[in-house]
Parts: structure tokens; C-alpha cells; sequence
């Protein structure tokens, strides 16, 4: 550690050593205690620390007041809370039951539709098909002249 | 009430826990507010726009990514920049007007005048303070005042944590040459007049 890394730590963290980097913490006691430029240099800080704790801000009467008694907008609601308010509206009227009822019936409606969509349907067409092709082939090398046939 | 269970509770629309927050948070953000705009009018309006995102946005606010007061002082430090920025200043000139300062930088010639030298000083240095550019003075707010760390005083900002730390290095570094050359510390010695180093300066128009 050397006064240059010490002026850096304090211009960095201030002069409260508890704010300082933990394994520089032990180099700057050791500085401090055999350099007086590093003493000087602490004492400066602490000084400019202590100046700035003296500035105290003004207070501002009525401001609390001001903003509690202002005219509050609408809020800004999430995805999911506009579609809870929307389903289950504050208001509680019986007619707004369609909603939670619509809602319900939105998992039949998807499995409805996803039964439509899915490969399923077509592919049982397409068995079906092969199936029909399939018994023609069958048919067609079965020996036909047996009496039993016949007229 | 935690500051968790009252913003759920503000998100709901729920007014007395708004009131509750706005008592806790108030003293905090109007200090941070008016160190960096330097005026009680403005600081006034950009509390009531500060408390008005709060119960717009409560739905908004993330626990896990950052502390109330964190997100508090991000909103007040984008409202004070814009605010800043909009109306063409980086410095807060107005918080004493140059008569005043020139004033200041004076030596104290009677008993009557010492006695001022302890009121003098403070405002010496909150004319030095409000000479530094904007990124050095909320850097400086931040973690001096508000007492966040380095870490939480970079995610207000919004710049990396050695980005903040360049920044608060060179305000620790102006406000000792200041006090310095000014000798705030002594009152024997007749304060030199000056304004923030070049570089500085230099930064602040840039």
C-alpha cells in the first residue's frame, strides 16, 4: 500500500474505515500508523466527511399533506390483475356471472379444439384408407370359381 | 407492515398504506431530491411526481431485484436528471444566486461576521457541491448521505458500480481541493476565490 492507493481508497469509500475494501482494510491501518502523509491525508477526509454531515437539508412543511391530499390516477395494473378484475369485476353483480362461467368453459373449448387440430383425425383417415386398399388387395387373390359363387 | 406487504397493499388501491409509505420515504427523497435540484420548488414537484409513480406503478415494483427505497431513489434520481436536463442545467446554480456567493468567498472582517463563519462555511460547501457536475453530485448524495453502497448507488444511477466510484473518487477529489484552497477548516486563513477545477468544468459541458 502506498499514498497513492490510500488517496484512491479514500476518494473511493470516504474516511470510515468500515466502508473501505476488507483486504486493503489491514494496509491502510498499517500506512496510517508509520506515514504522517497518510495521517494528514485521513484527517483531511474525515474533515470533508464531518463538513458534509454538518449541511443539513431544509424541511418542507405541508409537502406530506400536499401529496397525501393530491388526486390520485387510475393505477397501472399488471396482466394478471386486469384479468382477475375483468373475470371477477368489484362490483358483484349477478349478471357479471357469464365471465367466471365463460371462463370455465374455456378448458372444454381448448380440449375441443386441440382434439380438431391435432394429427389424429387425419391419420385415422389416412389408416382407414390403407385399410380399404389393403382387404381390395385381398379380395382380388381370392379364387372366385367355386360353385358357391356361381348363380 | 414490511415495505413488501404495504406495496401489495397500495397496488390494491389500498390509500392508508400509501399514506404509510409516503411518511416513511418522504424525509429521504425530498433531502435526495433537493441535493440534486437545489431549490424547495422543485424538489416539492418532483416529491408529489415521485409519490405519484409509486401508486401508479406499486404493481410494478420487483422485492427481489431491488429494495424500496432503491427503486424510490431511481425514480427521483430519472425524474431530477430529466427534470435537470430538460430545463438546460447539469448544476444547481440556483442554490445561492452569485451576489450571494461572491459574498461568501469574502473574509469575515468583524466579530459580527465571525459569528456567521460556521453558517458561511455550510454554505461555502454547498456552493462547492452544487458546482459539481450532476453524476459526481448524486454519486456523492447517494452514498454519503443516503447511505447506500457503491453497488445499490449504481443501480439508482444506472452505470456500472466503477463507473459510480470514478465518479464519487473526483467529487471526494474537487469538494478537498476546494475546502482546501478555500480553507474552510481555519478561519484564520482569508478563503481563495475559484470555481471547480478544468477538468471538471470541462466535463460538466461536455
Amino acid at each position: 500500500m502506498n499514498i497513492d492507493a490510500f488517496t484512491q481508497i479514500l476518494e473511493t469509500y470516504g474516511a470510515v474505515e468500515a466502508n473501505w475494501p476488507e483486504e486493503s482494510r489491514a494496509a491502510c491501518r498499517q500506512l496510517t500508523a508509520t506515514s504522517e502523509e497518510a495521517q494528514h491525508l485521513l484527517r483531511q477526509f474525515m474533515l470533508l466527511e464531518q463538513s458534509l454531515d454538518a449541511l443539513e437539508p431544509p424541511h418542507f412543511p405541508g409537502l406530506e399533506t400536499r401529496i397525501l391530499h393530491q388526486a390520485l390516477p387510475p393505477q397501472h395494473l399488471s396482466l394478471s390483475d386486469r384479468l382477475i378484475n375483468w373475470l371477477i369485476p368489484k362490483s358483484g353483480s349477478p349478471l357479471s356471472l357469464w365471465r367466471p362461467s365463460l371462463a370455465a368453459c374455456l378448458p372444454l373449448v381448448f380440449g375441443i379444439l386441440v382434439g380438431n387440430l391435432t394429427d389424429l383425425g387425419a391419420a385415422q383417415d389416412s389408416i382407414e384408407y390403407q385399410y380399404w386398399d389393403d382387404e381390395l388387395i385381398m379380395l382380388s387373390f381370392n379364387d372366385y370359381s367355386d360353385s358357391e359363387y356361381l348363380p | 407492515m414490511t415495505d413488501e406487504e404495504l406495496m401489495l397493499a397500495v397496488s390494491k388501491g389500498d390509500q392508508s398504506a400509501y399514506q404509510t409509505l409516503v411518511s416513511q420515504h418522504l424525509n429521504a427523497i425530498s433531502h435526495y431530491a433537493f441535493r440534486l435540484l437545489g431549490n424547495r420548488k422543485d424538489t416539492e414537484d418532483i416529491c408529489q411526481e415521485v409519490f405519484l409513480k409509486l401508486w401508479t406503478n406499486a404493481s410494478k415494483w420487483q422485492p427481489e431485484k431491488a429494495k424500496l427505497t432503491t427503486w424510490l431513489h431511481r425514480i427521483t434520481h430519472n425524474l431530477c436528471i430529466d427534470y435537470l436536463r430538460k430545463h438546460g442545467r447539469t448544476q444547481t446554480s440556483d442554490t445561492l444566486d452569485i451576489g450571494a456567493a461572491e459574498h461568501l468567498l469574502e473574509t469575515p472582517q468583524s466579530d459580527e461576521q465571525n459569528e456567521s463563519i460556521a453558517i458561511d462555511e455550510k454554505q461555502r460547501l454547498n456552493h462547492v457541491i452544487s458546482l459539481l457536475p450532476e453524476t459526481q453530485r448524486s454519486a456523492l448524495m447517494l452514498c454519503h448521505y443516503a447511505g447506500f453502497s457503491n453497488k445499490e448507488a449504481a443501480a439508482i444511477m444506472n452505470v456500472s458500480v466503477k463507473a459510480l466510484e470514478s465518479s464519487i473518487a473526483r467529487a471526494r477529489r474537487s469538494l478537498r481541493t476546494q475546502l482546501e484552497s478555500r480553507n474552510l477548516h481555519s478561519t484564520a486563513m482569508k478563503p481563495a476565490s475559484g470555481e471547480i477545477n478544468s477538468e471538471e468544468k470541462t466535463e460538466t459541458i461536455g
